[in-house]
Formats: C-alpha cells, sequence, structure tokens
C-alpha cells in the first residue's frame, strides 16, 4: 500500500517490478478509509470492520471495483 | 476471560504505542497489564492475531504491526503533536492521524520516483494533490500476508 506521485510514476513502478496495475484511490478517498478504520481504533471498543461494513465503507468512498470487495473471488 | 485480557493487553499495547510512538516490549506489556509471565502476553499477542488485531514480532518479544501503527521503522513517517511513528504503509500514515485526533503530518514518498510526500492532515482531510494510492493486493487477500500488503 503505497504511494505514487502520478499516474505515469505507478505505471512504471508496476511494470519494473511485474506487479498488477490495481485500482488506484485519491488521498481524499484514502483519507476516508483511514477515518473508516482508525478514528476509533484507541478505543476498547474499537473492532475491525466485518465484510459488510467494508464494502459499504468503499461503496460511500466511490471504490466500487471487486478490488475493494473483501469476500471477491475474482482474485 | 481471555477476551477480558485480550482487551486489557490490545489496550496496553495500543497506548504505548500512541504515547511512545514505538513497540512494547513484552516485558512492558506485562508490567501494564499485571501479567504474572511472558508466556501469558505471548498467548495473548497469538489469540489477538488470530482476531485481526495484532501482528507479533516472530519472537514475541515485540510488536511488529498494531495497525495504524508499526513496531519497526518505515519510509511512511507521522508526526502529531511533539510524538514520531511509523506506519505501517501509505493507508496507515492516514490512519495515525485519525486515530490520534485527526491532525498532524505526513512524511513519506513516491515509490517509483523517491520524491518527498509532506501533508499536514486535518480533520478535513488532506491538502489538494494529484498524488494517487496503490495496493497490489486485493481486499479479499489482505490479511493472507498482512506484512507484504
Amino acid at each position: 500500500m503505497l504511494f505514487f506521485r502520478s499516474e505515469d510514476a505507478l505505471n512504471e513502478w508496476c511494470t519494473a517490478h511485474r506487479h498488477p496495475r490495481r485500482p488506484t484511490a485519491t488521498l481524499p478517498q484514502l483519507w476516508q478509509m483511514a477515518v473508516a478504520w482508525y478514528a476509533n481504533r484507541l478505543s476498547p471498543q474499537a473492532r475491525r470492520p466485518d465484510a459488510n461494513e467494508i464494502r459499504q465503507i468503499f461503496a460511500r468512498i466511490g471504490l466500487t471495483d471487486p478490488f475493494w470487495d473483501p469476500q471477491a473471488d475474482r482474485f | 476471560m481471555d477476551d477480558a485480557f485480550d482487551l486489557t493487553v490490545r489496550t496496553a499495547v495500543y497506548q504505548h504505542f500512541a504515547t511512545t510512538g514505538r513497540s512494547p516490549t513484552r516485558d512492558a506489556t506485562a508490567q501494564a497489564t499485571g501479567a504474572a509471565s511472558d508466556r501469558i502476553i505471548s498467548d495473548a499477542y497469538r489469540r489477538l492475531f488470530a482476531k485481526r488485531m495484532l501482528v507479533p514480532a516472530d519472537d514475541f518479544t515485540s510488536i511488529r504491526m498494531a495497525p495504524p501503527f508499526s513496531g519497526v521503522e518505515t519510509q511512511h513517517r507521522v508526526t502529531v503533536g511533539t510524538t514520531a511513528y511509523f506506519a505501517n504503509c501509505a493507508w496507515d500514515s492516514f490512519g495515525i492521524v485519525s486515530a490520534l485526533g485527526g491532525t498532524g503530518d505526513v512524511a513519506s514518498r513516491c515509490e517509483q520516483t523517491l520524491e518527498p510526500l509532506e501533508l499536514h492532515l486535518t480533520p478535513a482531510g488532506p491538502p489538494p494533490s494529484a498524488w494517487l494510492f496503490h495496493c497490489v493486493v486485493p481486499a479479499s487477500k489482505w490479511w493472507n500476508d498482512i506484512v507484504f500488503t
């Protein structure tokens, strides 16, 4: 889970390391992911979201590709 | 009984990371929780790993990952207040700021060009930027090898 300066830089990295090019998230989307996962992480009530909650979080953020589905069987 | 103790251990580990920016030693966790032996702490670490809450180091003497905190140095550095942290990944660098109140600084890099990335985050999010987040591993496989992910 890495940062890239641009689409070109990401594509060059994927080619150089023979990694598949996956869907990306913008930094505002990443911030929303971070808040959804970690805003209450220091609370004793903290827990990881379950599969349905994960789908809902990604859908709300606009990440709807099956890549983000925690139970996808396509990968 | 294990569940209650595991919660105590988890809370102690996260409080240590939040306060110091570093992993607690097993002795420090034992002291913070009143555990009578290292074995009790190691067993709790194993159960918390099974629950995907912590990743102990191989020798169980420290914590490799307490997401979003990293127990080892990485290229993803975070500063909140006067405390410096290492994050496990790009996502977790934002996660540390979120977990600690929503305001802080992230320093990382473009993995291809090595150009530095420096961001000041607030509860409103990051400043406008064309930078991207990319993950090779699909969500359904993140915990197959969470350290690689």
